[in-house]
């Protein structure tokens, strides 16, 4: 059987499990209910050991999130990284969705001036004579729209139909939904990313530009440009905003904790 | 600190014992645990992390404080405030109508404890 002063030496050692604030300000005192309770002849020694232990084990745990709710759960901790999170997640929206914008817009060049080149000269002769005095010229041979990236041109009539193009996309010529060209009556030109193989996860989609075709002999003209490298860049700026928000959250945090840890209440 | 914000009732079972067993003057942490653990204390079985934890904080909610006098350099005296004088009424208060109503259903004999 163990002596009274080897258990009081065993409980002076599991003492030092608590947290430090709680340790030098209760641990003495503690040592001492223990002393007492080992002198206590109405105490059976089996009763106290199990009472001790358990107590030991529940109010570890209980101390131990007492001290880390003191150390960060602070109202003031958690105010100050909220309101940190949610302007950095601000910014990380903002890096994410500006440079996105920026690229998509940057994706219409040239393809607006070339559109518009085009429907001045067919605004002049008409669709159909535009296009018989050569206004689409093909001078880099038929673009294929799922694989290159260069700009091409389609030459629509009023009803919506093709019919010129120096672009293909899987041997025919495609054509934008009625709407865009409902659009483009009413307000002249529409620009548009374009799908042309609706439905397909990776399909090709087009940055395009409409204008409207005035004149004797009105129609639309397209000109179009595959997006896959502004996509691409799109991603890129996506990914780079995602690190950049999870680099701030990281920062924020650690931040709170070494903040927490320093200004936690010390022992009275 | 004490913060001078009275504790939810009802207490806990650790809360209300200590407060029950100061209600009678100054005492130390073992007198405190011994008072629990009897039948008229709450038979309570405090061990002395959960009896030092809840003084901890029943400092700084101001129901207890450090009486200053001690028999010992390692026993501490702990005393009732009037905030914890004036809790420990509004317990007890709480308890007798609780007790009351359970003996007009007949749950505890009239008379009895």
């Amino acid at each position: 059987m163990m002596t009274p002063d080897r258990l009081e030496a065993m409980y002076a050692l599991a003492l030092g499990l608590y947290p430090a604030r709680f340790r030098e300000a209760y641990a003495p005192a503690m040592r001492q209910s223990f002393r007492d309770a080992l002198e206590d002849r109405g105490l059976a020694r089996g009763t106290l050991i199990p009472l001790v232990f358990r107590d030991l084990v529940t109010s570890l745990f209980k101390e131990h999130f007492a001290m880390l709710y003191e150390t960060f759960g602070r109202p003031a901790i958690i105010y100050n990284a909220l309101v940190l999170a949610a302007l950095s997640t601000g910014l990380a929206l903002a890096l994410n969705t500006i440079p996105q914008q920026v690229l998509r817009q940057g994706a219409n060049d040239p393809q607006i001036q070339m559109a518009s080149d085009l429907a001045v000269v067919l605004d002049k002769y008409g669709v159909n004579d535009g296009l018989r005095q050569g206004a689409l010229i093909n001078s880099g041979g038929v673009v294929d729209m799922d694989r290159s990236l260069a700009p091409f041109l389609i030459v629509y009539n009023d009803e919506g139909q093709p019919l010129g193009s120096n672009a293909q996309l899987n041997g025919q010529t495609p054509t934008p939904p009625a709407g865009v060209f409902d659009n483009v009556r009413q307000h002249g030109e529409e620009r548009v990313s374009w799908q042309p193989v609706p439905g397909r996860e990776h399909g090709v989609r087009i940055a395009a530009v409409i204008e409207r075709v005035n004149g004797t002999q009105p129609g639309f003209v397209l000109a179009g440009r595959n997006m896959r490298e502004v996509e691409a860049r799109e991603a890129q700026v996506g990914q780079l905003a995602l690190l950049t928000w999870i680099g701030m959250m990281g920062v924020i945090l650690s931040g709170t904790a070494v903040y927490g840890w320093w200004t936690r209440p010390k022992a009275a | 600190m004490a913060t001078e914000t009275a504790p939810a009732s009802p207490l806990s079972p650790a809360v209300f014992s200590i407060l029950f067993s100061l209600a009678e003057g100054e005492k130390h942490g073992y007198l405190i645990m011994k008072d629990a653990r009897s039948p008229e204390g709450g038979g309570v079985r405090l061990g002395p992390g959960t009896l030092y934890g809840s003084i901890d904080r029943m400092m700084r909610d101001g129901l207890v404080e450090e009486s200053g006098m001690s028999d010992d350099e390692r026993r501490r005296y702990y005393r009732l405030t009037k905030l914890g004088k004036s809790v420990l009424a509004g317990e007890l208060a709480r308890l007798d109508a609780a007790v009351k109503s359970a003996r007009r259903m007949g749950l505890i004999p009239h008379g009895g404890r």
